[in-house]
């Protein structure tokens, strides 16, 4: 009896030992073997190739862990709301635009224990309390090559002088304000946007609404492109992903890339979800270098781990953000200011958008 | 009739008769009260009670100058999408009752096989047609025009708007017009009417139910109109859909979607019992004749 019992604490001592060492060092893209066989995680993300090439980036973690992956999606944050609200949270893993894992942080979307996640490889400053990036991108400057010839836009202060550069313009109309576009904005109306105020907006907006009526804004992605290959626009706020692919298709366009703006999904737990620690397994996995590899052949986004070197042609790295001249050319919008005023920046822009 | 009338009393005394047709009614009406009005309810109620009790979000509706803009906006397009979609359908139902059973299988099928491929697709081809680099503009231009712009402008939203809504004003003309006897308009004809004449004193007033069943269901389908306008339009022909969608799925501010919902519903409500009047005169004097 005595030997049995202490047999059992000793498996027990064991046990606790291997899960404190799991805990306390988790590698990005491992998981241990079986570890959530019987469990199942819905990843909620955009759809289409991106989210293909996320599943593709998983495969390694649910053949090895034996949980069984479900996808969903689109992404919305009423949709999530209403489940958080509810108490019936069926999204594990949720893949999000650059501002909501803040706006809504805590509300929403967990205070992340970063002593579960591995995130020693992503890149500087992209840990937010309650999100880790899904990817990185950008938002270029692309610009007729047969309009402007031998003198080329380079930079947004000459996206928004339509008199020296005149031609059609497209903006992002898909939604949400970009805030580094209005922070570029305010630049050209005189404003210093490290020290934007909230009358400030205005300001920006104006210079976006002084392009005039034939500006284009595009709705999805897929028109943006559309825009560049038909020749519709002369110069356009681009998604890389779509720049490169318009350039691939024949569109005869190139980028700007100064002050290109830095953009991100984020990778969230929602408040609510039944197992958070698998949710956590799963965001872990997806940060490691071979994950983010496979992401970034699929869907030719930029890879969030520093180690990933994946393997592409060379029109896709041409749209890579991650080399070093990129980082330097990269402008980070304010979150601090954007956070706090996303509510009165998306009012205005709507009312832009509106024909106001 | 009077010959029948005994027999009809003995109907009413069996027990349960008289509220058979209702219970036959049931499943629907559950069903409508559970996908229609209990949303319904719910939108109201939290256009009321959020974030807190009051009439806030409809102070804010009112107060705010590109809600109204919109909301009058959103009313114009519907109203000419409803007219080129008369004009465009009149004929085309007419010509339906006119032709041999072959022909007209075929007009059916124009009709209905754009009707079954989903909107999006067809909105997409419309910009591929209506864009400046596009078909139309293309064949204006190689024939020595000037190119005319058609998307993201109003009249682009409402070509591609009409075009998607044509079936639901062709099917109801169609079914009026098929009942129609057409030897009235021979007999107006015999009586020295002009043919003139006897259309609009005679086809016409007999079509016009099926005109206004029609143009009632494509306005109100036409007022809630979401991808067409946000693909083929501008700024300047957003439409109310898209204000809704904003407040809710960026903003997360259902109080305010709601509440703009329940007031673009209570406008047609309030549109609907000002034409009603008009309608059923026209109907009444047109059985008259």
């Amino acid at each position: 009896m005595r030997l049995k019992l202490g047999h059992t604490a000793c498996v027990a001592m064991l046990l606790a030992a291997t899960a404190a060492f799991a805990q306390s060092k988790p590698v990005a893209g491992e998981v241990a073997e079986g570890s959530l066989k019987g469990k199942t995680l819905t990843l909620v993300s955009y759809g289409g190739i991106y989210q293909d090439g996320q599943a593709a980036a998983l495969k390694e973690f649910v053949d090895k862990s034996g949980v069984k992956l479900l996808n969903d999606g689109p992404t919305e944050i009423a949709k999530l709301q209403a489940q958080v609200e509810s108490g019936n949270v069926t999204w594990d893993v949720v893949d999000t635009d650059d501002l909501p894992p803040y706006v809504y942080c805590g509300k929403l979307f967990q205070k992340l224990d970063l002593t579960k996640l591995d995130v020693s490889k992503i890149p500087e400053g992209q840990v937010g309390e309650c999100s880790v990036p899904a990817m990185n991108y950008g938002v270029v400057l692309m610009y007729n090559k047969e309009k402007y010839k031998d003198n080329p836009p380079k930079s947004w202060a000459d996206f928004f002088d339509t008199q020296k550069f005149p031609g059609v313009r497209g903006i992002d109309g898909s939604g949400s304000p970009t805030g580094g576009l209005l922070e570029q904005a305010f630049k050209v109306s005189g404003g210093d946007p490290k020290a934007m105020t909230v009358a400030d907006i205005d300001k920006a907006i104006d210079v976006v609404r002084k392009l005039g009526p034939d500006t284009i804004f595009w709705k999805t992605g897929a028109e943006s492109q559309q825009l560049a290959e038909s020749g519709e626009a002369d110069m356009l706020m681009m998604w890389t992903g779509r720049a490169m692919t318009a350039v691939k298709n024949g569109a005869k366009y190139a980028p700007a890339w100064q002050d290109w703006l830095v953009v991100m999904d984020q990778m969230t737990i929602p408040v609510g979800v039944k197992d958070t620690d698998a949710s956590y397994a799963l965001i872990n996995a997806y940060l490691g270098k071979q994950s983010q590899e496979i992401l970034a052949e699929k869907t030719s986004y930029t890879p969030i781990n520093s180690e990933a070197q994946p393997k592409v042609d060379a029109s896709v790295s041409a749209f890579l953000t991650n080399s070093p001249e990129r980082q330097a050319q990269g402008y980070k919008q304010n979150f601090k200011f954007w956070v706090p005023n996303f509510a009165v920046a998306q009012e205005k822009w709507s009312a832009l958008m509106a024909g106001n | 009739m009077s010959a029948l009338e005994p027999t009809t009393p003995s109907v009413p005394k069996r027990a349960g008769w008289a509220w058979r047709p209702f219970a036959l009614t049931l499943p629907a009406l559950l069903l409508l009260v559970a996908v229609i009005g209990y949303p319904l309810f719910t939108i109201v109620l939290r256009s009321l009670s959020e974030p807190q009790w009051g009439a806030q979000n409809y102070v804010w509706f009112f107060g705010t100058p590109v809600n109204l803009t919109v909301l009058q906006r959103t009313f114009v397009i519907s109203a000419w999408v409803t007219l080129v979609c008369v004009v465009c359908a009149y004929p085309y139902a007419y010509l339906m009752t006119a032709v041999g059973p072959r022909v007209r299988l075929a007009l059916v099928l124009c009709v209905l096989i754009p009707f079954w491929v989903s909107g999006v697709v067809r909105t997409l081809s419309w910009v591929i047609l209506l864009q400046d680099s596009g078909v139309i503009n293309s064949v204006l231009r190689s024939v020595g025009l000037d190119g005319v712009r058609l998307i993201r402008t109003q009249t682009g939203v409402v070509i591609g708007m009409a075009q998607v809504l044509l079936p639901f004003m062709i099917l109801p003309l169609y079914s009026v017009m098929r009942g129609i006897d057409l030897r009235l308009m021979r007999a107006a004809q015999s009586l020295g009417a002009r043919p003139f004449r006897a259309f609009f004193t005679v086809y016409l007033p007999l079509s016009l139910p099926g005109v206004y069943a029609g143009a009632i269901i494509v306005f109100i389908l036409a007022l809630g109109f979401y991808i067409t306008p946000a693909l083929l339009g501008g700024p300047r022909s957003t439409m109310l859909s898209t204000l809704v969608q904003t407040q809710v799925l960026s903003l997360l501010q259902w109080g305010r979607g709601g509440a703009m919902g329940v007031v673009l519903l209570v406008t047609t409500f309030v549109l609907l019992a000002l034409a009603a009047p008009v309608m059923r005169s026209r109907h009444r004097e047109a059985g008259r004749r």
